[in-house]
């Protein structure tokens, strides 16, 4: 039985594959470098994944919009394979940009390719914010943080357009991450809330809890030379959940 | 001001395209609005619309025509973007004025008149066809005067010479000729200020003789490499971009850390940048207008460009930052404009080859256009208070996404043995790169397959434009079409230009005409060096008048001076506007402490991940020291830089140096202490057994300006680039525990304050400088802190530099919440502020536990206090306290200076 391996889906721009990769190798996992020209190409496909993840970055310089063209490009190209993939309960994590990309793209909160409900916006400092935050985990339901919920992680954020706007009328989005203060408290003040994030969002999943969205950077958190391990907690949730 | 985003799209005859499809593409209705007319109103004051001029293609069009094929929509043709601002308030023509100053580049945008007809959006122009120029006959008059006209900044000595070389091959120059001479010759490309006082040579000749054994590579390549661990390399580079970042400062900063990192990628086979730094010198941004000499930029403006610019490129490029310093001097009307890349490289790539007879030149990346032109020999020269406008064109564009693509493709090409060599296009674009590439050899390039982002370039021009993000590479010819498919997958522009000869020339066609054709040896050799009269520089210097403080209210002024002084205060306002942790290498940023605020003054890599060996660099930049001293500035810059990292715990037998030096115009007193300032760092570099392995000199720091020359001062920034076993056994600054003693280690003098910031805060320089060690002392302190570090003695540190005891004390109590008590009664003669204050360059500031002084018995120190609980310092005399105050009032005034240049 071949090992379970998480797709790093990277594009033009993206510039936080690597270590993400380095990351779920820590926790235990197996994962492949999958360029999205490949997918376009058919020299890649998101079948051969049981997990993907989208990490951080500039995907085609921003241009238009943070993660616009990467999210237009999955949605309109490769629909049948990432519908293939979320009907199949195959978890995604959205990393800065990539949740950006996820948004865009309409998979987080709504799971529905091209049908968009909540978008990322400019910070409220209207500038890039490189900060290190506490994150108070939220959400019990969701695989990527099971069992952590209560518990404060200390990670990076590094981004200019970080502020959630939700819009889904009706059903409410579970949060699973808030930015915190040295109390453990979620807070609005900034730099600790680093964007002006409203209700101190910093991540989201969807109804399934299998999709993940986060601003901060755990995969920054979670070598042995990083000043934090605590990212580390959220890539070991998946291998687990791979493994079961 | 509202500002209006506007999308041009074209469709060609046969398509059609679907305007509300492509919505979802331009705006996301959940936070932008649209609409297919204007929602500004005229009546509510002027509207600019700017866009790329007809020639220059837009960087967002081909994500807009990609985004639009993805949608299905075929049809569109083109697409073009531009933006309409509505003032309020300003008449139409200041505001056609302030957009000119502020909101774009005329080299490649324009204003787009209202009711403009668009014929066609695709990029149209027609080049000038190529002419000779003929030199026979002129005077030297004449000769100089062509030279200026013409932007080529030759001196005429190096007129005469190619005046010459066009008797000697019987016909005249091409102007693409004359131009690729006048480039390559230049003192920004050739160091001709540097060869003629015979230095390019001595820095390097030091280094052989050292030969230390961790190097690899130094002085040759775009960069100097150091052995790391596990058959690694790491690199450093610092590159300087005054001139462009004085005139132009987005794009020249921009364009500063585009260039200095393709240095890295051109290092050997290829390297990857792991880290950068941006260092800046200019006048102080809270000049009043008035007092900025005409013809200069307010340096406000050029310190918050400068850093939205950093931002801008560095953060996509997905390149920590490693040193973000900023400093402030009234000679750097011509800005200093500093930044380094490190990279890492297997160590079996770190050796170039040269270029073989048959390999093809492949030119990578962006397309080329018409900016940049002229920037080697524009920044070769002085500036006036003209040039802002004759030389804008020399000052290039950035596009970090096209750098970001050849990033993750060149490791690619490397290990599948595509590269032979590579090399970035800088100054002087093509020409200089395969002109040097196949400097052995020669070489045959055709620019008619070079993509153009301006139809009107004419053939001089392609050669010698600019434009960012763009290498050369000479590929075996065998290991082409590899080569090429994995550019493709990486969605990275490729030309083969032509291929590398046998016949020693440089030979260059263009519509089938043979536009150059030189020996290489006349371009690499025959460049006359004009020689240098060298005389003792007379130093107005006068010795400091400052009043000790006596009250507590004079101390607490003192201590307020201090922390609140530009090159003293939290520059966090800008280092937080700069990803610090990308890639997930770092292991310590230039922030640290519980609060994350605290200044480092290092930065700490693990470059090979779930390791932990680490890299360690510092930086020492003073630009006061120099105006006392020149040569001992550059002494206490290579002491500063290394002492940093040694104190932190890295050896200095395992660490090599980079220098950049920034000097006034040459004259013979500017020649006088360059060539001091330099045989002083050789010869220390060589008593300390620590090489410099790369540098670069500017000798251009001089404006003219209403008739008043201002010279920047001597500067010399010293960059040390070492390698630890083990990141995690780092010490940093903030304080450990209370009740531990504070101990300043090391030679201390308090009645040299000559330089300090305390002198600059009283308006005053001084006339001697704190200069107590030489090679043989400053070894025995770094040996003795290696030791006391391998012994466990000191649980924090930090060494000393600008603003003294006072500064590391203040940051080493906010970093860890806790305080200070300093017992000023120490068994030192002087003035206790000179205590406080003084740059005791070499010497550091140690934790030590109770009772472990006795570890200290063989080394200079002095106990000076002790750690406290409460978040606060304490001045004390004879048992009493004279001053005191919270670490978070401190903190206020330390915080505000900078933040409120930026903000």
């Amino acid at each position: 039985m071949s090992e379970a391996t998480t797709a790093i889906l990277y594009a033009p721009g993206t510039n936080c594959h690597e270590e993400t990769a380095a990351a779920i190798e820590r926790a235990g996992g197996k994962s492949a470098l999958v360029l999205l020209r490949d997918l376009l190409d058919g020299r890649a496909r998101l079948d051969d994944y049981q997990a993907a993840a989208v990490p951080g970055g500039f995907s085609y310089g921003d241009h238009l919009g943070a993660g616009r063209i990467f999210a237009t490009t999955l949605v309109a190209k490769l629909r049948d394979q990432l519908v293939r993939f979320l009907d199949s309960q195959k978890p995604i994590l959205g990393i800065c940009n990539g949740f950006q990309v996820l948004t865009e793209a309409g998979i987080l909160p709504g799971r529905t390719p091209g049908k968009r409900s909540m978008a990322l916006i400019e910070n409220q400092s209207a500038r890039f914010e490189d900060r290190k935050v506490r994150l108070l985990v939220s959400e019990e339901s969701c695989m990527w943080t099971g069992g952590l919920a209560g518990q404060v992680l200390e990670m990076p954020t590094a981004h200019g357009e970080g502020r959630p706007l939700i819009c889904e009328p009706g059903s409410p989005v579970p949060v699973v991450f808030r930015y915190a203060d040295a109390e453990g408290r979620p807070t609005l003040q900034y730099p600790d809330n680093p964007n002006g994030a409203p209700e101190a969002v910093a991540g989201v999943t969807d109804s399934t809890g299998l999709v993940l969205g986060l601003m901060p950077h755990p995969e920054r958190a979670s070598l042995p030379a990083q000043y934090s391990q605590d990212g580390l907690k959220i890539f070991q949730n998946l291998i687990r959940w791979l493994q079961d | 001001m509202p500002i209006h985003t506007i999308y041009t799209l074209y469709k060609d005859d046969a398509g059609e395209v679907n305007v509300e499809r492509l919505l979802s593409l331009l705006v996301n209705p959940l936070y932008q609005d649209s609409s297919e007319r204007t929602q500004l109103d005229p009546a509510r004051g002027p509207i600019v619309e700017i866009a790329y001029r007809p020639a220059v293609t837009d960087p967002e069009t081909p994500s807009i025509l990609a985004g639009a094929r993805a949608l299905g929509e075929n049809g569109l043709e083109f697409a073009r973007l531009s933006r309409r601002y509505q003032f309020v308030g300003p008449e139409e023509a200041e505001a056609r004025k302030l957009a000119a100053r502020f909101l774009y580049n005329r080299i490649v945008e324009r204003v787009r008149e209202p009711g403009e007809v668009v014929t066609t959006l695709r990029p149209t122009g027609t080049p000038d066809p190529v002419h000779s120029i003929s030199l026979a006959g002129l005077g030297d008059k004449e000769l100089e005067e062509l030279s200026h006209a013409r932007s080529w900044y030759a001196p005429l000595s190096q007129m005469k010479a190619i005046q010459g070389h066009e008797l000697a091959q019987g016909r005249p120059h091409t102007d693409a000729e004359i131009e690729i001479l006048a480039q390559s010759w230049s003192d920004h490309c050739f160091h001709t200020t540097w060869k003629s006082l015979g230095l390019l040579k001595r820095l390097s000749a030091a280094t052989a003789r050292i030969n230390h054994p961790l190097v690899v590579s130094s002085f040759k390549d775009n960069a100097g490499g150091i052995e790391f661990y596990e058959d690694w390399v790491v690199t450093i580079k610092g590159e300087t971009h005054n001139f462009p970042s004085s005139i132009a400062p987005f794009g020249g900063i921009a364009t500063k850390h585009g260039g200095v990192i393709r240095d890295t990628l051109g290092f050997g086979k290829g390297g990857y940048p792991i880290g950068g730094s941006t260092i800046m010198g200019t006048m102080d941004p809270r000049l009043p207008d008035a007092d900025v000499p005409a013809g200069a930029l307010h340096p406000q403006l050029i310190v918050s460009e400068s850093i939205r610019a950093t931002a801008y490129y560095t953060n996509p490029m997905g390149i920590p930052m490693m040193h973000p310093v900023y400093r402030i001097h009234p000679g750097y009307a011509k800005c200093f404009a500093l930044g380094h890349s490190v990279g890492l490289i297997p160590r079996q790539y770190a050796i170039k080859e040269e270029p073989r007879p048959g390999d093809v030149a492949l030119l990578i990346g962006g397309e080329t256009g018409r900016d940049g032109i002229h920037g080697a020999t524009a920044s070769s020269t002085g500036m006036t208070g003209e040039t802002l406008e004759k030389e804008f064109a020399a000052v290039q564009i950035g596009h970090p996404i096209t750098e970001r693509k050849f990033t993750s493709a060149i490791p690619v090409l490397r290990d599948a043995g595509c590269v032979r060599s590579i090399t970035d296009l800088g100054a002087g674009g093509i020409s200089c790169a395969a002109g040097e590439m196949g400097a052995e050899t020669g070489v045959r390039v055709g620019l008619d397959q070079v993509p153009l982002k301006d139809r009107s370039l004419t053939a001089w021009e392609i050669l010698l434009s600019e434009s960012q993000e763009r290498m050369l590479v000479a590929v075996p010819p065998e290991k082409l079409a590899e080569a090429q498919a994995i550019l493709d997958r990486y969605e990275v522009l490729h030309t083969a230009l032509g291929r590398f000869t046998d016949n020693k020339r440089l030979e260059v066609f263009w519509h089938g005409q043979k536009i150059v054709d030189l020996e290489v040896s006349f371009l690499w050799e025959a460049c006359p060096i004009d020689a240098t009269v060298v005389a003792e520089p007379r130093r107005e210097l006068a010795p400091l008048n400052i009043p000790e403080p006596t009250t507590p209210g004079e101390w607490g002024e003192a201590v307020r001076r201090v922390l609140g002084h530009y090159h003293c205060a939290d520059q966090q306002a800008a280092g937080s506007r700069f990803d610090t942790t990308v890639q997930g290498r770092t292991a310590l940023g230039p922030f640290g402490g519980r609060n994350h605020r605290m200044p480092t003054n290092l930065y700490v890599s693990a470059p090979l991940r779930g390791k932990t060996c680490g890299v360690i660099t510092t930086v020492a930049f003073n630009p006061f020291y120099g105006e006392i001293d020149p040569a001992a500035m550059a002494r206490l810059m290579m002491i500063e830089a290394i002492t940093k990292a040694v104190v932190a715990g890295a050896d200095y037998h395992e660490m090599a140096l980079c220098d950049n030096f920034y000097t006034p115009r040459l004259r013979p007193d500017v020649a006088w202490d360059l060539k001091r300032m330099v045989e002083t760092i050789a010869d220390l570099s060589e008593q300390l057994g620590v090489p410099f392995i790369s540098g670069k000199d500017s000798s251009s720091g001089t404006m003219e300006s209403a008739g008043r020359r201002i010279d920047v001062p001597p500067t010399l920034v010293v960059s040390v680039l070492g390698r630890v076993p083990d990141v995690k056994k780092i010490v940093t600054k903030d304080f450990k525990r209370a009740g531990n003693k504070i101990v300043l280690v090391g030679r201390a003098d308090p009645q040299q304050l000559g330089g300090s910031v305390y002198a600059d805060s009283y308006g005053q320089r001084g006339d001697r400088l704190f200069d107590a060690y030489d090679g043989v002392a400053i070894r025995e302190q770094w040996d003795a802190l290696l030791r006391l570090r391998r012994e466990g003695v000191y649980l924090s540190g930090s060494a000393i530099a600008e603003g003294g005891l006072m500064l590391r004390i203040f940051e080493a109590s906010f970093g860890s919440g806790l305080g200070a008590r300093i017992d000023l009664d120490v068994s030192v003669a002087g003035r206790r502020d000179g205590l406080l204050f003084g740059e005791f360059i070499g010497s550091a500031l140690l934790e030590i536990a109770p009772g472990s002084e006795s570890s200290l018995s063989k080394v200079p120190h002095y106990v000076l206090g002790e750690v406290i609980e409460e978040p606060r310092l304490i001045l004390t005399e004879g048992g009493r306290a004279i001053w005191q105050d919270f670490t978070s009032s401190l903190a206020a005034v330390w915080s505000r200076t900078f933040r409120e240049v930026v903000e």
